[in-house]
């Protein structure tokens, strides 16, 4: 999925890591600053440089893998449907799955003159059904819900992001069913020739589809009328329609909000998907109070290292200033060392962060109560806020240590041995 | 000077190293505390009193599909079974809430008496509830959080159900493992509904654990080859299933863990080395002046495992005193409920931080076992 957006971010990343290095650097030398004495010191005390490198790398790469997940939960709603279709659901209603629309309404609402038809005259419409059926997961941890939604021709239709894989769509009548790829690596019989049980039924899995990594990644489909007679249900869940244009989209909107008989919702499919993100906002909420907890731990760790090797450098540090640097020179010295280290850990961290990236599991969605299945998405974004987190570690755990070796008195530094 | 005020005085010679090392293993700890508890919390659900008496049954293809009404004749020919009640989850949004953290579930009074709750209230009384349809029983943590009192309306607005909810408060219930819930009669939601012949899921209870599997199997014959085919299973088989759907989640706490643990045993490890590299020389005097090696070593091992154990101490009760204190539940909106510190847990991050306290001073200690006293005492720092 490496769009071009994406590899312009790359760039952007990377240039904005060599370009305030170079700037650190540039600066560093044109005010005379013993730069070069304080890099060498990371090299020299190897022992202890690689100890907070991988201490601040851990929690770099926890802080990121976390995000990732949170945005790999997020990818899924904000990639789906498409911006001139509009979905329509019960007033009230918090998902696809828990809404309901009557026939009845599905018959007033699809001869809206607002609604486009196709070439055969049919109004771009789709009425669907949302169900959730228990399946085997295949690596034997049990059971867990899986989507299954009932479609029409014309849903399918509406829907550009979905194309077929493998195999072909189901036939109405036959009890046949089209499966997410993604979702049948982590089911049991839901590849292609397979039989998914639900209660007496059985449905068989004629073809497989991908949907661009949207919610669409986690569902069964089949016929809307069939599933409505095999499950018992006598509404529909939600209605896809297609309006004409741009304007008869506001208008249609409007129509169906403010018809009281209807105590209908309409909205522009993406803004409705983009809002059913409720299952990665605890996941945010842990990614932050872990990232704070363990940066705090990071802290102290760095500026114990930082503080020892101040400590076993008095000597250096009195002949610097005997040289002529200044307290604040020797402040920024250290400061840029321990931010050394830490972009080190940073980068790292980073690094085995990224090596994660698309890694595909699944989780409860809180709103459709169903396995969603998701992609760790480690972004150029979220590493650059990795590596700033990793140098704001650096430079908070030196700064304490830092102050304390400007402060030696020049005499006394000179004597100790 | 005794052996352990040397120690002592060795161990806090740099206080600043002492209270760092000290504070970055206490926040570890505390840190693999809460993610142990986080862990449980999603994977081990709280266990009530007479779980192994109560059976859920709910429709085969899954939780979401309804179960019909008329299967209650068929469930009550059943030998083996005390009481039955329809258990249909409501869902609701309290006032104008967007997100309300406890369930609200229809249920027949006459089936629920002798199920849950009856000789657990504590105001109001349970045959108030019984007698008047519009009332509901709720949990005294549900009244505390909005300052209820029995007689009080409460509103729910249904979002899986085309409906809302007006009841009153007519009895509150507390001590359960859960005192959250809400209890409305199922006729109500049927007169709202309009009838519709369905229900969610049955919650029963058998005479005794001894029939209780005996009355499982039944059912799930009862029903098999029907239109709605029945899943019945016990209370706590029910909850593992249901927080099986986590999915993968426990598995990156995990993870998680394991690199908490991680960071915990480098930064013990530097700290220990640097603190023996500092003085090299004093140990090759002590060295000098007869020290047998296994006493150094002694010296080294009880200062890293002093420090990482009163670290441990500090993360572990810290941790601890956090999550008692503060009410996770409103904290988390209602996705954590009990966040248990369990005493297992807090014991096991104690290990982990004392053994890496052990672990930190092998290495060091062993470099002072090699060093010869010469070479000791010609290091400068």
């Amino acid at each position: 999925m490496e769009t071009q957006g994406e590899w312009k971010a790359w760039l952007m990343l990377v240039t904005a890591v060599l370009v305030s290095c170079g700037v650190v650097w540039g600066l560093a030398r044109a005010v005379g600053l013993p730069i070069q004495y304080n890099l060498r010191n990371v090299v020299v005390r190897w022992r202890s440089s690689i100890a907070t490198v991988l201490g601040i790398g851990a929690v770099v790469a926890v802080f990121v893998v976390l995000r990732a997940v949170a945005r790999g939960i997020e990818a899924n709603s904000g990639n789906t449907g498409d911006p001139v279709n509009v979905l329509i659901v019960r007033k009230g209603s918090q998902a696809e799955s828990g809404s309901l629309v009557s026939r009845d309404q599905f018959q007033t609402l699809r001869f809206f003159e607002e609604i486009q038809r196709n070439e055969q005259g049919e109004p771009m419409a789709s009425a669907e059904v949302m169900l959730v059926v228990n399946a085997p997961r295949r690596d034997g941890t049990g059971e867990a819900n899986t989507l299954l939604r009932g479609v029409t021709p014309r849903g399918v239709d509406l829907r550009s992001q979905v194309r077929l894989t493998g195999g072909r769509w189901f036939e109405p009548g036959k009890r046949e069913v089209v499966t997410a790829q993604r979702l049948a690596q982590r089911f049991d019989g839901f590849e292609i020739g397979g039989t998914i049980k639900a209660g007496p039924t059985q449905l068989r899995v004629v073809g497989q589809m991908e949907a661009g990594g949207s919610a669409f990644d986690s569902e069964v489909w089949m016929d809307a009328d069939e599933a409505r007679a095999i499950f018992d249900r006598d509404q529909y869940s939600s209605i896809l329609v297609r309006p004409r244009d741009e304007e008869s989209m506001a208008v249609l909107i409007g129509r169906v909000d403010a018809d009281p008989r209807l105590s209908l919702r309409a909205e522009r499919e993406t803004e409705y998907y983009a809002k059913q993100t409720m299952t990665a906002k605890p996941i945010k909420v842990v990614a932050g109070l872990l990232g704070v907890a363990m940066s705090v731990g990071a802290v102290f760790a760095a500026m114990n290292t930082m503080y020892a090797s101040v400590a076993s450098r008095t000597r250096e540090v009195g002949t610097l200033r005997v040289l002529g640097y200044s307290r604040t020179a020797v402040v920024i010295c250290f400061l840029i060392e321990g931010a050394c280290l830490s972009t080190l850990g940073g980068i790292l961290g980073c690094a085995v962060a990224r090596s994660t990236d698309g890694f595909s599991t699944g989780t409860l969605d809180f709103q459709s109560f169903a396995e969603s299945v998701f992609q760790f998405r480690v972004t150029p974004d979220l590493m650059g806020m990795g590596l700033l987190f990793a140098v704001g570690i650096g430079v908070i755990g030196s700064l304490l240590p830092a102050i304390r070796a400007a402060r030696i008195p020049v005499i006394a530094a000179l004597k100790s041995i | 000077m005794t052996v352990t005020s040397f120690i002592l005085k060795n161990a806090l010679r740099n206080g600043r190293r002492a209270f760092l090392t000290v504070w970055s293993v206490a926040v570890s700890s505390a840190l693999l505390v809460t993610l142990m508890t986080l862990e449980r919390e999603l994977t081990v659900p709280p266990e009530a009193a007479g779980a192994s008496l109560r059976i859920i049954a709910r429709n085969k293809v899954s939780l979401t599909q309804p179960l019909p009404a008329k299967q209650l004749g068929t469930i009550q020919a059943i030998p083996g079974i005390v009481t039955v009640t329809p258990f249909t989850y409501f869902g609701g949004l309290y006032g104008d809430e967007e997100f309300t953290s406890y369930p609200q579930f229809a249920v027949d009074p006459v089936g629920f008496e002798g199920m849950l709750v009856e000789s657990k209230v504590s105001e109001g009384s349970f045959a108030d509830w019984m007698k008047d349809r519009n009332t509901c029983l709720v949990g005294r943590d549900t009244m505390d959080r909005y300052g209820l009192k029995v007689g009080d309306p409460m509103k729910f607005r249904g979002t899986i159900y085309p409906c809302d909810l007006d009841l009153r408060v007519a009895a509150v219930f507390e001590g359960t493992v859960d005192d959250r819930g809400v209890f409305f009669h199922h006729k109500l939601l049927d007169e709202l509904l309009g009838d519709p012949g369905t229900v969610g899921t049955w919650y029963l209870r058998a005479e005794s654990a001894e029939v209780a599997d005996d009355v499982i199997q039944r059912l799930n014959a009862a029903f098999a080859n029907t239109a709605a085919e029945v899943r019945a299973e016990s209370e706590r088989a029910f909850q593992m299933g249901f927080v099986s759907m986590w999915g993968n989640v426990s598995q990156l706490i995990g993870s998680v863990n394991l690199v908490v643990v991680f960071t915990l045993a480098l930064v013990t490890v530097s700290t220990m080395s640097m603190a023996v590299r500092e003085r090299f020389r004093e140990l090759a005097v002590l060295k000098a002046l007869g020290f047998h090696r296994g006493e150094l070593f002694g010296f080294i091992l009880a200062e890293g495992f002093g420090l990482s154990c009163l670290g441990g101490l500090l993360g572990v009760v810290g941790a601890w005193a956090f999550w008692t204190g503060i009410d996770v539940g409103k904290l988390s909106g209602g996705v954590l409920v009990i966040f248990e510190v369990t005493l297992r847990n807090m014991a096991l991050a104690g290990l982990v931080a004392s053994v890496l306290g052990v672990v930190a001073a092998i290495g060091p200690a062993w470099t002072v076992n090699r060093m010869s006293v010469v070479e000791g005492l010609k290091t400068l720092d």
